[in-house]
């Protein structure tokens, strides 16, 4: 199936937004205002709930139109674009979501049409699947680990470092002593949480063609 | 808006297809997803962690009814996302230079898609076609492609390491552990803070 890649899933979900021409500010921008001012660290609603990797909220406003010979058209609506790199089955995922941030779903999809609210959760996972598209090609460079597996396996990569660099021409009884309590201590190290190491900036980069 | 957040950038796009060409689209993709050999080069290029190209035929965007207006298009839609490492300047010039033959492949039944190569015009096709994402998120923000590679290996060795020099008298544990050391040396580069990147 297109939409996985080993065990991490892909999902796409596009949900048309309410049309309101009496909406003031229009249900687009409402989206957009709550999407700027979402943390995106620790206490991001994709931290905050289990399995996601990376994940990105867009607000399509239309088809490109590329230039002629090619046709222009428009859609008659603009959609909300979902688009999700978590850990295995959707269903578990979007419970998650939906169990453990639902007044951020409700206040970002309270704008698009048809959409039930997240405190039912069966109802809030049928929506998500109606509205989602298959991934025809999906790429993951990682695909067979979990998010706890990644922030745990990047911790052991610094501690790692940090161990040999400081332990370089001990004698080996001292070394395998020290070991073994590098090993006990890493154990008992909690996971990073997810998101965190994130620097909040003033400047913001990454338009086009730079 | 931003497109990035930490070390990786969101790339989105959006082409035009004629319908009867998304058909053969779908048969490369399905070709390029059996045989793995063919995506070495995407491997290879490790600076994407997660990728993805989405057909939307004309008739099956999400219809809810309930005052949605029902969709009029004459064109199939590729939609493509991307979480790469780097610049945006950074990642066309690679894929132009690196992966002609496979974005032609893909992008060629896309209207007007002038080609990867010269690098110029096909950096001009990307931003007409590119759209900005309003939200990103990303569980590790310090982190590259090559630095989630780099930790897993690490993290299998260590493990491996450590079961490995259970029991093992200290001269012998000192002989594993250099061995260890020489095993993940090229995997220990750190992770950090990403650069202000223009």
């Amino acid at each position: 199936m297109a939409n996985q890649s080993g065990s991490v899933y892909g999902l796409t979900i596009l949900s048309p937004i309410i049309d309101d021409q009496k909406a003031v500010p229009s249900h687009d921008l409402q989206i957009r205002k709550y999407l700027a001012e979402l943390p995106v660290g620790v206490d991001s609603p994709f931290a905050l709930a289990p399995g996601t990797h990376l994940a990105r909220l867009v607000v399509m406003d239309d088809v490109i139109y590329v230039g002629m010979p090619a046709c222009e058209e428009h859609l008659k609506s603009k959609y909300l674009v979902f688009e999700s790199n978590c850990d295995g089955d959707l269903e578990s995922y979007l419970a998650g979501l939906a169990k453990t941030v639902p007044h951020h779903l409700d206040a970002i999809w309270g704008h698009c049409v048809g959409y039930p609210g997240a405190r039912d959760v069966d109802a809030f996972i049928g929506y998500m699947k109606a509205c989602q598209i298959e991934t025809t090609f999906y790429f993951a460079a990682v695909n067979d680990k979990s998010v706890l597996q990644t922030l745990r396996a990047l911790q052991t990569q610094r501690a790692v470092a940090d161990f040999i660099s400081e332990h370089q021409g001990h004698d080996p009884a001292h070394l395998q002593q020290e070991f073994t309590g590098f090993m006990q201590k890493l154990d008992s190290t909690p996971a990073p949480k997810p998101g965190a190491g994130n620097i909040e900036r003033d400047i913001k980069t990454g338009g086009r063609n730079e | 808006m931003s497109n990035i957040n930490g070390k990786v950038y969101a790339m989105n796009a959006i082409t035009p297809m004629k319908p009867w060409k998304t058909w053969i689209l779908r048969g490369f993709f399905l070709v390029l997803g059996a045989v793995k050999p063919l995506q070495a080069d995407l491997i290879n290029l490790s600076f994407i962690e997660f990728a993805r190209w989405v057909i939307i035929p004309r008739r099956k965007l999400p219809f809810l009814g309930d005052g949605q207006k029902p969709e009029d298009l004459q064109y199939d839609y590729l939609l493509f996302f991307s979480n790469f490492n780097g610049t945006w300047n950074q990642y066309i010039d690679a894929f132009s230079a690196v992966l002609s033959k496979g974005l032609n492949a893909i992008w060629r039944w896309s209207e007007k898609f002038p080609g990867s190569v010269p690098v110029t015009p096909f950096k001009e096709y990307i931003a007409r076609l590119q759209f900005d994402t309003d939200y990103y998120y990303t569980a590790y923000p310090q982190a590259t492609a090559n630095d989630l590679k780099s930790a897993h290996t690490v993290q299998s060795a260590l493990e491996s390491f450590a079961k490995k020099s259970e029991g093992l008298g200290p001269q012998q544990f000192r002989d594993e552990y250099l061995r260890f050391v020489i095993e993940v040396q090229a995997h220990l580069g750190e992770t950090g803070e990403a650069p202000v990147v223009f």
